[in-house]
């Protein structure tokens, strides 16, 4: 399905008048302008952790399709992450969040578990509630978004309004300006090398977890403050013996039934040239190595997804599935649209305070 | 509830009644004897250890860089000497930070008494948006990385694994041997009249006669703990401080306000906040006037720079702030002469005594997990 729409720019901000055709792989959501910007300038402000150290985006990076880059994350101050930052584009059109779909509801609850989850933004809502209400841009930005004073519904409304404009644009697939070879690569991706099996649909991925054999990253285990975020994690989600635990195991953590152990969602693989490295925890490299990985029929585990087997695939075979994924990448997110230009989050006083109303 | 064991009583009596006993007032003072040990947190040489590593590690904070010590410093009367307490990084605090010199014997902590003890209070501070902003489950996966403490817990708890509740246990045992009970003040109630000086035992009759200080500030820590509002202004920084005023609109939210008590309060509402009657807006906890040297500035807000400062709002019948109609009529012009006010300073500096400045001990760190135990 292409689907060519007409964005205009000037919707976004800015008031310089642009408009351009975008193709998009999915109808895009609907969302509030002025509630989306609004979300991006509230997306770029450190002012949403504890201790003003992070943004959304110090790990959604717009130049790397909203990832970090990094194989693990970085996470809040004094911990480190056990996981691979994902990226955001299409997160919107997605029904759980997290490589264990821990959070199946809504962007508001990710958007909430992202800002006060002790290891993310470490946020008391209550006093990031208050610092947007110090800050004469956000006053304005609410009420012209129709949120009123500043408030944390509001601003979890509009990051929302923001994350569903994340959207890819303009990838071959979609323009149906594919190379030859990755033309090809279409071929074995739907046929001999089944991938389509899991990665199905307009975002490739089935949205169910699956365990595919990754291997375990050393790094969570040798670095002790990103395996004590891990400790804690596991232990919040009453998983036994947490102590002891040298793994990740992904969506057993929401389930606790053992057949799901090690098993995580299958990603989206849009914008995948901009995401490496690749998997959960960012153990393979380049997009050659995954396709190494899977071709050989995935890794070593007992819970390992039974339609992993060998695919024999030939060195050219190998070239143009990997020129097919590289046709799913559009265009940058790096644009006026995604990047909030200035870095002006300054706080004023209140003049007169004793008699204006708090 | 925690069983307190009385230590204080025979001292109390022994030292008071032999130098006051003709005078007004006199008998409520006592010299400090031993703090109450609660039956539930027993002291032990290896808790107190532990406990003191706990109170400078930054591992009980969000961000790992917030131990006790940082609101709490050795140096600055185990105080900030700043009107408020410096807050969690992003963030002020609101209330002067208290010392921890001798708050093993307040029946409750903070300066509305939202604690009950010390192992409560450390857990609140810990966590507190504005204080240490850490979370139970987070700081205790961090104890359990450090080897060291591994083994005190065992030791000292019989824990598997470190139990963050035994690291407030712990705190505040170490807490409890921060007294100081050989002040000039307390070594004249025990009979050596030539502790306090000519002047300072003018400023004692001032303290307990024509001062009306005895009336809250008595017994052996100098309070009576009973919270009163004397028209301390408000803190001059949400004036004109951005980020005091996001806290002190946190604090009015987070502590429960109606919605026109949000919009309207412009000062804390102090005990308020624990009772949730009218009258108790802008009441605060007489707190102890000992090692007062070293916890300049004073009141819960900070709002006056010294004693003498301190001495001269009393005299002048205390001051004005919104909640003034719950201004105790404790406070009236006490018509002290200059000189009679320097006594009374000169008496208040026998409550402290030496410096407390303790080697802080070395701090061990997290060391990567040994191979899963199968």
């Amino acid at each position: 399905m292409l689907l060519r729409t007409l964005v205009v720019g000037a919707l976004f901000a800015g008031g310089t008048a642009w408009a351009q055709e975008v193709v998009t792989p999915l109808q895009p959501l609907e969302v509030n302008p002025a509630q989306a910007e609004l979300g991006k300038r509230l997306f770029y402000d450190t002012r949403l952790s504890g201790d003003t150290s992070l943004s959304c985006s110090s790990c959604h990076q717009a130049d790397k399709a909203f990832t970090d880059g990094e194989a693990l994350s970085q996470a809040y101050t004094g911990g480190a992450h056990f996981r691979n930052a994902p990226t955001l584009a299409n997160t919107g059109y997605r029904a759980a969040w997290l490589h264990d779909g821990k959070l199946g509801t809504n962007l508001n609850d990710v958007t909430r578990e992202m800002i006060t989850e002790t290891h993310l933004m470490n946020m008391d809502m209550r006093i990031m509630q208050e610092r947007l209400k110090q800050d004469p841009v956000y006053i304005e930005m609410f009420k012209v978004a129709g949120f009123g004073e500043p408030s944390n519904g509001g601003a979890r409304n509009a990051l929302q309004a923001f994350l569903k404009t994340i959207v890819s644009r303009n990838a071959p697939v979609d323009t149906g300006e594919m190379s030859a070879a990755a033309q090809r690569g279409r071929g074995i991706f739907d046929g001999k090398g089944q991938c389509s099996t899991c990665h199905a649909g307009e975002r490739f991925t089935d949205d169910q977890p699956h365990n595919t054999g990754v291997p375990n990253n050393p790094d969570i285990w040798s670095d002790p403050e990103r395996h004590s975020v891990f400790v804690s994690y596991a232990k919040f989600m009453g998983v036994e013996n947490y102590m002891n635990l040298r793994e990740d195991l992904g969506a057993y953590v929401r389930t606790h039934e053992k057949a799901t152990k090690r098993t995580f969602l299958t990603p989206s693989l849009r914008e995948l040239t901009y995401t490496a490295p690749y998997m959960h925890n960012g153990m393979i490299a380049t997009l050659e190595d995954v396709v190494d990985f899977y071709d050989v029929g995935g890794g070593d585990d007992v819970n390992k997804d039974r339609i992993l087997q060998p695919l024999g695939l030939k060195p050219s075979e190998k070239g143009d599935l990997v020129a097919f994924l590289q046709a799913l990448s559009g265009a940058s997110f790096e644009t006026e649209a995604y990047v909030w230009p200035d870095d002006s989050f300054d706080y004023q006083v209140i003049e007169d305070w004793r008699n204006v109303n708090n | 509830m925690k069983r307190i064991t009385p230590f204080i009583a025979g001292l109390a009596v022994l030292g008071a009644s032999a130098a006051f006993a003709d005078s007004d007032g006199s008998a409520q003072l006592a010299p400090l004897g031993s703090p109450p040990i609660p039956a539930d947190n027993p002291m032990t040489p290896e808790k107190i250890a532990l406990g003191e590593m706990l109170f400078f590690d930054p591992i009980l904070s969000g961000n790992y860089a917030m131990p006790c010590s940082s609101c709490h410093l050795p140096d600055a009367g185990w105080a900030v000497q700043d009107k408020i307490s410096f807050g969690y990084p992003g963030t002020t605090h609101w209330r002067n930070s208290q010392t921890i010199i001798n708050s093993a014997y307040y029946g409750k902590l903070f300066w509305a008494g939202s604690a009950g003890s010390l192992e409560h209070q450390a857990r609140s501070a810990a966590r507190g948006g504005v204080a240490g902003n850490g979370e139970d489950d987070m700081m205790e996966a961090r104890l359990a990385f450090v080897p060291q403490y591994r083994e005190a817990f065992a030791e000292v708890f019989g824990d598997d694994w470190p139990n963050i509740r035994h690291a407030y246990d712990a705190i505040a045992a170490y807490e409890r041997t921060l007294v100081q009970t050989d002040t000039p003040f307390d070594n004249y109630l025990r009979g050596d009249e030539a502790a306090l000086t000519e002047q300072q035992q003018r400023g004692l009759d001032v303290f307990t006669g024509k001062g009306n200080c005895v009336t809250c500030h008595n017994g052996p820590m100098l309070t009576n703990e009973a919270y009163y509002n004397l028209g301390v202004p408000p803190f001059d920084g949400w004036e004109d401080d951005p980020i005091a005023q996001i806290t002190y609109r946190f604090e009015l939210y987070g502590k429960g306000s109606t919605e026109a008590m949000y919009r309207s309060t412009k000062d804390d509402p102090g005990l308020y906040f624990r009772t949730k009657q009218g009258v108790d807006k802008g009441k605060f906890r007489v707190p102890s006037l000992r090692y007062t040297k070293y916890t300049y500035p004073y009141m819960h807000n900070g709002m006056l720079e010294t004693l003498r400062d301190v001495v001269e709002f009393y005299n002048d019948g205390g001051g004005e702030n919104e909640f003034s109609k719950n201004k105790t009529e404790l406070m009236k012009p006490l018509g002290l002469s200059d000189g009679e006010m320097d006594d009374l300073v000169a008496f208040l500096d026998s409550l402290s005594g030496e410096e407390i400045l303790p080697e802080e001990p070395e701090l061990p760190m997290m060391q990567p997990f040994p191979a899963a135990l199968k």
